[in-house]
Parts: structure tokens; sequence; C-alpha cells
């Protein structure tokens, strides 16, 4: 396994933000600099790129030898967290099943994207080209799962999304060679709408998420089921996605808009900022929050009591009491000494379809077309987020929806599931 | 204009407080570029640290005071020992004296991600400085204006320091002409030293006072970093006066700025640095050419 996770969370300075006077030091100096410093930025990377060839060994596979599997991980950058709880929903899906897929010993290839189109791109190329993997999983964003989409589908290698919910990718960009055992942003935003105006309110409700693709698709989808309902917003705003550290100026405009809800999507850190500030700008006491589940998944620990009363819809909490998920999470309490979210759920779902189909091909990797065949018909699959299933034509998950408050559980908090909101398939 | 006042009276209000809180991230590293010329570009790694400290000492907002103390002294430990190896390369340059302080950042950075991992942790700031308080009919977080305060303190110490006492009129004459002091009988490596670890304790310490808002998280060290660039760049490099009239400039950018135009809030961090630059290509307070 070559861990790609090395040069995690090293500064990110890009050339322009080095200082260009010519106080002190000649400018030509500086500008030599900044060329260094962008250079040696890109080192990592480079060396990342370049290095760990452990053997490029023979990639189609017979059902006898080694189970080639690659994951593609955010595993610095701004959605680290989330990247290392795939990792482990991943790995734990192995340890408890001997470290075999489909009844072959799993070869498994851990790259870190960093978030990051372009590295995504090179890392997918290495996980095709040098490690020559049967098939893939993983990646947290979008961005890099679009920009990897054409690789995996030309060269008919199965990319099992793990997280990334771009609507497209199950939509006019799916591929027969491109599955997904996450959600469309579409889902549990689609989901919230009815409910919101049932429950909320019936107008005057601000729609809040970060400035890029995915913030703009789960907005969009709320919207889409709040005014089909009969509702109206108050308004929406989009802050710049992760360079934002402080969200009072768009606090202080959703607060002159006076609504009588705010619907946040955040996730990772940025959760935690939004969410404590909402609370500290005196928000919290007076607009109720609610959103998808992403806002107060994984997060509640660092938000603290600013989450409590949040509520959102999610496929998943780790409350959830069917057996399938009680026993997930004592073993991966178990193993990782921490709570496991929906993003190691998602990621052990992506195992656990690749097990389940690799059975059907009895371990038999070569006929590519005849491993997609199996990925799509796999039928149900018991997962800790209930049973759920694939959509035969956009191979994306048909799931059941939970509305879910933050409650103290214990002296914990936690995500209590108060409602269903129904299952709910993408529309494609 | 009451009514406008009114109505952005948090966002103003914020912006000074943002700009204390970018001027304690930026003090360290413009002090160190003022008097020593070297770009310490492990400044925003040493930050993230003195915020893991934090992190790991102060419980429910209690122990900030012991978070301090300990953050003060392993920065100015480190800042000696960054000093020691910075040394070596004088002859040799800026240039090379900050890739190895880059070279530092990286080490930091990666030693922090082993032994925390990539979770993310808030701080809770003490319970006396906890929670919000009512000002002329809005929330604003107390926490926030003890950062105010802080900044000014921070500043005036600095300020006094450096300019007001026979420490600093030496530290300035070294800057100026280190054989000359030398020859009156000061030990001018020592005080460079110093120097170096004064900055680099400014950078743990405000690394502990920026948790509770910031919060601890990988990453942490670049946004940092980038942030500490742009106020002494548009303050002008190693003017310290120059680094607290761009943190608060910067603050209004980013509060007010961002609050009366969020569709263009992407652009106005950089749009103000370019303007700035446009017109004063030295920085605000930078001197022309020494």
């Amino acid at each position: 396994m070559s861990a790609g996770n090395g040069h995690g969370g090293t500064p990110q300075v890009p050339a322009a933000a080095a200082p260009p006077g010519p106080v002190g030091v000649g400018r030509r100096t500086l500008l030599r600099l900044a060329g260094a410093a962008g250079a040696a930025l890109a080192l990592p990377q480079l060396a990342a790129a370049c290095g760990s060839s452990d053997g490029g060994g023979s990639g189609s596979g017979g059902a006898s030898d080694e189970l080639r599997v690659g994951l593609l991980l955010e595993l610095s950058a701004v959605y680290a967290v989330n990247g290392q709880d795939m990792r482990s929903g991943f790995e734990l899906y192995l340890s408890e099943h001997g470290g075999q897929l489909g009844g072959r010993k799993v070869n498994l290839t851990v790259e870190d994207i960093a978030g990051d189109p372009a590295v995504g791109v090179q890392k997918a190329t290495k996980l095709l080209r040098q490690e020559r993997v049967a098939l893939a999983s993983g990646i947290v964003t979008s961005s890099v799962a679009l920009a990897v989409r054409d690789m995996f589908d030309t060269s008919k290698v199965p990319l099992i999304i793990s997280n990334a919910g771009a609507n497209s990718l199950t939509r006019d960009r799916k591929s027969r060679y491109l599955f997904r055992t996450s959600f469309s942003n579409w889902q549990p935003n689609y989901s919230m709408g009815q409910w919101v105006y049932d429950n909320v309110a019936k107008d005057g409700v601000y729609a809040v998420a970060p400035d890029y693709v995915a913030g703009h698709e789960q907005t969009d989808a709320f919207k889409e089921a709040y005014t089909k309902a009969g509702g109206k917003l108050a308004g929406e705003v989009h802050p710049p996605f992760a360079t934002t550290q402080d969200y009072q100026p768009f606090l202080s405009q959703i607060r002159k808009a006076n609504p009588k809800a705010v619907y946040a999507f955040f996730s990772g850190g940025e959760a935690v900022t939004f969410v404590k500030q909402y609370a500290e700008f005196g928000l919290k006491d007076s607009v109720p929050l609610v959103g998808p589940g992403f806002t107060v998944e994984g997060v509640l620990e660092a938000q603290g009591d600013a989450a409590l009363g949040v509520r959102s819809g999610l496929h998943y909490t780790i409350l959830l009491d069917n057996p399938t998920n009680q026993r997930f999470v004592a073993a991966y309490r178990q193993k990782f000494s921490k709570d496991p979210t929906v993003f190691s759920v998602q990621s052990y779902d992506a195992a656990q379809l690749i097990d389940l189909a690799l059975k059907k091909t009895n371990g038999d990797t070569a006929n590519q077309e005849a491993v997609a065949e199996a990925l799509a018909s796999v039928g149900e699959i018991d997962s800790p987020r209930g049973r759920f299933r694939l959509d035969a034509t956009t191979h994306n998950p048909v799931q059941p929806f939970y509305l879910r408050e933050v409650r103290k559980v214990g002296d914990r908090l936690g995500n209590v599931k108060i409602g269903d909101l129904g299952e709910l398939a993408d529309p494609g | 204009m009451l009514h406008w006042l009114d109505a952005n009276f948090v966002s103003l209000l914020n912006g000074v407080a943002v700009g204390m809180l970018l001027f304690t991230m930026a003090v360290g590293l413009s002090l160190i570029f003022g008097l020593m010329d070297v770009l310490n570009l492990a400044h925003g790694a040493v930050f993230m640290l003195g915020s893991y400290v934090a992190f790991e000492l102060v419980d429910d907002g209690r122990g900030f005071l012991p978070a301090v103390l300990v953050a003060v002294v392993l920065g100015a430990a480190l800042g000696v020992v960054m000093a020691f190896a910075v040394r070596p390369l004088v002859s040799r340059g800026p240039l090379d004296q900050a890739l190895l302080t880059l070279g530092l950042a990286f080490v930091l950075s990666n030693l922090a991600l082993a032994v925390w991992g990539t979770d993310f942790h808030s701080v809770r700031p003490p319970p006396w400085l906890d929670g919000s308080v009512e000002l002329v009919g809005h929330t604003y977080p107390v926490y926030r204006l003890a950062i105010i305060v802080l900044g000014l303190v921070l500043a005036a110490a600095v300020y006094l320091v450096v300019e007001r006492t026979r420490l600093g009129a030496v530290i300035r004459a070294a800057v100026v002409d280190r054989a000359m002091v030398s020859a009156l009988g000061i030990n001018v490596s020592l005080l460079l030293v110093g120097v170096f670890a004064a900055g680099v304790m400014l950078a743990a310490f405000g690394g502990v006072v920026g948790a509770p808002v910031l919060n601890v998280r990988p990453g942490l060290d670049s946004e940092v970093l980038i942030l500490a660039l742009l106020v002494v760049v548009i303050g002008g490099l190693g003017s310290l006066r120059g680094a607290f009239v761009g943190a608060l400039l910067i603050g209004q950018v980013q509060a007010l700025g961002v609050a009366l135009l969020p569709e263009q809030s992407s652009f106005l961090l950089f749009g103000a640095m370019a303007l700035i630059l446009l017109a004063r290509p030295s920085g605000l307070f930078g001197e022309v050419s020494r």
C-alpha cells in the first residue's frame, strides 16, 4: 500500500501572495523567491507522482492473483477529515472480510488527491497506468470526480464514487463504469423541501452555501422542492469556498433580510465555523437553522452546543437503531477509537458493493463489461444506513432519508432521528 | 447616515476585530522581516502549533493562561532554534534563508498532521469571555471584543519596545550597521537571535489567541501565512506601523466590504491589495529603497 498522504496539510502559498515590494531585498530577489516557493510547493506532489511504484504487476485478473483496488481520497486540504473517514470505512470492511473482496486478496493503493482536480487526474493516471487497478473508489469533491470521470470511462475500469455528489455524475455524465454509493446533491436537499414548508416556515427561508458547484446544487435542490410545495425564499447567498474564515458579513446580510429560517449547507471545517458563528452572532436563538445533514455530520464535537437544535435531512445518522448499523458502529469504534460518519458508511458500502459484485463474477475482473454489469445488478445492499439499491440506469443509490435533530445524548451531542423523509431516487 | 451606521454596526466593529486578529498574525512576521531581513515562511506553521497547544491545554475554556505560557515558551525555543538554523545562510542572502523556513514549515505541518490527524477542533474562550453581548441592539461575541483590546495592547507594547527603549534602539542600530554596534561591545548575534525568538514567539502566541475564532485544523498554517503576508505587503515590508494599518484595512475589507458586496467577496481581498500596490508599490508605509 503506497499511502499518498505524506504531504498533507502543507502550506499552499500561491506565488502571487509572496511580497512584491522592493524593500530590503531587491524586487528581482523576491520574484525569484516567489518562484522558488512555488516550485518547492509543487515538489511533494511531483515526488508523490513519481515515487512509490511498487511494481506495475499484472492488473488484468484471473480469479487467483491479488485484486488491485485504488482509493482516491482527500487526505489533505479542506475535506481531509472526510477523506480519512472514507479510508477507515473501506478498511473496516476489508478487515472484517479477511482482506478479501469477491474471494480475492486485495492489494489496496491509497492516493491523496487533496481536493484538486489536477492532482486527481495525476493520481488516477497512476492508478490506471502504473498500478493497473481493477477497480477504484473514493473521491470527496465533485470537481475531482468530474475531472477523472472520462479516464475511468474510456479505460473501462469501474469507479465507485463514495461521496462526490455532483448531480451530473449520475445524470448527463453518467457512465456504464461509474457508480455511486453516496448520494446526488439533489437528494438530501430535495428531501427537506416539503418538510421545511410544512413544519418550519411557509415563506421567508434564507439559503446559504459555499460558492462552488456542490454548494449551488444543494441550495437549488432545496429551492426546487420548497417552491414546489408553495414556499418562497427570502434570499440566497454564497460565500467563497475554502477561503472564508469569517461568516459575519454574510450573517449580517441574512439578519437584514429578517428570515423565518435559514437553510445552510456546509461541510467539514466550514460547517464548524459557520454553525459556531451562527450562534455567536445571535441568530441561533431567533432563527431556526435547517439544512442537509452534512452541516452537522462528523463535526458535532467541534461545533459544541452551537449545533443544538439544528434539524437536517440525510441518509444516515450514527444513532440509527437497525442491527447492521449497531454492529458497524461498534466495530468501527473498536478499530479506530472514533465515531463513524456518513462518509465512513458510504465507503464501507463501496467495499461491500465491490465484494457482492465480484462474488457474482467469481472474483474474475478480466471481463470489464461483466464486472460493470455485476456492479449494476447486485440488488439490495444491507447497509448501516438501512437497505438501499443502485438505480439500474443512473447507478445512483435509491435510499431512505431521515430527519435528524442535534440533541444531547448522554453527555455528548448526537443527530437523533426524529422522522422519516421517505425513500428517494435521483430523477436522473 | 445614522441608519447606515446602525445597519452596518456589526460589520464595522467586526472589521476592527478581524483587523486586530490579523495584526496578531502578522506582527511577528513583520518584526523578523523588518529587523533581520528574513522572510519567515514557517510563521503560519508556528501559529498553527500554537493553536494545537490551545486545543491540548484548554478544556471547556479553562486553562487558557497555561496554554498561553506553554505556547510562548515553545515559540521562543523554536525561534532560537530557527535563528541558529538560519544563521549559516545569512551570507547567501534572503532567498536561501526563506527556503529554509519554508522547509521548516513543511516539517512542522506534517508533524502536526502526524500527531493530531485531520480532525477539526474548536477551542472555547475563557468562561468570562465566552458568549455574546448586546451592543446597541446587536449581538456580538465577547471574545472578539477581547481580541480588539489585546491587539491594541500588543501593538502598543511592540511599538514601545522597538521605538522607545534602549533595547529597541540597539536593535534598530544593529539593523543599520552590525559591525558598528558590535564595535560598541554589544553581542549582535545574540541580539538577533533574541529578535527571531520574539517574532516566532508572537506567532505561537497568536495561535492560542486566534484558536477560538479560527478553529484548530490542518491547513490553518497556509491560510494564516497568506493573510499575514498580505497584511505585511500592504503595510510595507518590515514596517510595524504598516502592519498595524494594513491589518485594520484588510479587516474592514473582509468585514464591511464583504457585507456590502457579498457577490464580489472573492475578489475584494486581492483587489484591495492590487489597488494599494498600484498606488504605492512598496506598501503603505514601505520605504522606497534602502
